[in-house]
């Protein structure tokens, strides 16, 4: 007999097979000695296992038993509790994310509008014509002097040049002749 | 409201306060059917402290859960079926581990069932029940995992091929192949029994 055979002998008893093939089954075991044997050996296994499973009992104490239980119910809630807790952070998190793209975003903005003021236009608006008018000072009057000369090689307003700086760095470079140095510099015991 | 009277309550009036959120009468629940639970877990792991670990979280699962029970099947079927399915996470967790045993061999190439004579099994006509229990489980010892499990799921629990498969994550032709091989091997080992007895 083949394998398949019994296994639905097996269904067959289990009350698992399909209608049709139940009555071709129950042909066989009335019909074939080998399908009666199989048939007979699985129906003597179910009755036995009837008979149940070994009665196990806990040693435990009913206290004992259920103290253990609740421990672990009561840690069971305090990490429900901590799962709960980050489930927050990225709430929190969210605006604290967005202050830094939003702080450069607007620090890049303020620097645009506010690029003429930062590095202004050399115009005759800025710097008036008259440069005596400025003569308050040395300084002013030197400065005036030296934009008036520089005033056609400077680049657009809206470029960025380090004309100026350059010029700055000439003029820090010139001041390294140790003549003109600082007496600070100069003389460090000062 | 009149006082629940807790040892003498029903299961389900210990389950509907429960679901309140009440831990005494659970307790009552734990107390009334920790042993069940406990065997059941000890007849799929056959070991004592993991079948006493599996049993405790059961019960934790159970409270977890238990606003999810309906009703539709007894409180002790719901608790055996979450049992069930912590033994059976566990029995993965150490099959990956472990290479196929002899009997699922045996049941893939069909060698042991080949060789076995059918015979007649009746060795109670001469035991006591409670010995005949105590044989039966050490035939079930025996037995690998996925047959034990099956066995026991299908002999115990009744549950259905379809079921089993489902919990099992196998195939219905699985299930029918191991509990085959289970059936005959657990008589082969029966029939040996009562061989010895005779003697």
């Amino acid at each position: 007999m083949k394998k398949g055979d019994r296994i639905k002998i097996q269904a067959f008893l289990d009350g698992e097979l399909a209608p049709q093939e139940s009555v071709k089954i129950s042909y066989l075991i009335d019909s074939d000695l080998e399908a009666r044997t199989v048939a007979d050996e699985l129906k003597s296994v179910q009755k036995l296992l009837k008979y149940g499973e070994n009665e196990l009992k806990l040693e435990d104490s009913r206290d004992f038993y259920w103290s253990q239980v609740h421990r672990q119910i009561e840690a069971g809630n305090s990490n429900l509790l901590e799962q709960s807790r980050p489930s927050n952070a990225p709430r929190m998190e969210n605006p604290l994310r967005w202050i830094l793209p939003i702080g450069s975003m607007a620090a890049i903005v303020v620097l645009m509008f506010n690029f003429n003021t930062i590095n202004p236009k050399p115009s005759n608006e800025v710097l008036p014509e008259d440069s005596t008018a400025n003569a308050a000072s040395g300084l002013t009057e030197s400065l005036g002097s030296a934009m008036e000369e520089e005033a056609p090689s400077m680049p657009e307003v809206g470029v960025f040049s380090f004309e100026g700086i350059w010029k700055n760095d000439r003029n820090l470079l010139e001041s390294e002749d140790p003549s003109v140095l600082p007496e600070s510099i100069e003389n460090p015991e000062r | 409201m009149p006082k629940l009277d807790i040892p003498n309550a029903a299961d389900a009036e210990l389950v509907h306060s429960s679901q309140k959120g009440n831990m005494e009468p659970y307790e009552e629940l734990v107390h009334r059917h920790r042993d069940k639970i406990y065997a059941r877990a000890f007849s799929m792991l056959r070991n004592e402290e993991e079948a006493l670990d599996i049993s405790q979280e059961a019960w934790v699962k159970g409270w977890q859960r238990l606003k999810q029970f309906q009703g539709n099947s007894t409180f002790t079927t719901w608790m055996t079926r979450i049992c069930i399915n912590l033994c059976l996470d566990l029995l993965r967790k150490k099959q990956r581990q472990k290479t196929d045993s002899i009997d699922q061999m045996n049941e893939e190439i069909g060698g042991f069932e080949r060789k076995l004579p059918v015979e007649d099994v009746n060795p109670t006509e001469t035991m006591e029940l409670s010995e005949l229990r105590q044989e039966i489980d050490k035939a079930m010892e025996k037995l690998s995992c996925d047959h034990r499990t099956v066995l026991v799921l299908h002999e115990f629990e009744q549950m259905e091929y379809r079921e089993i498969a489902k919990s099992m994550q196998c195939s219905i032709g699985t299930v029918m192949s191991r509990l085959f091989y289970a059936r005959r091997r657990l008589a082969k080992m029966l029939i040996s029994l009562k061989k010895e007895r005779q003697r």
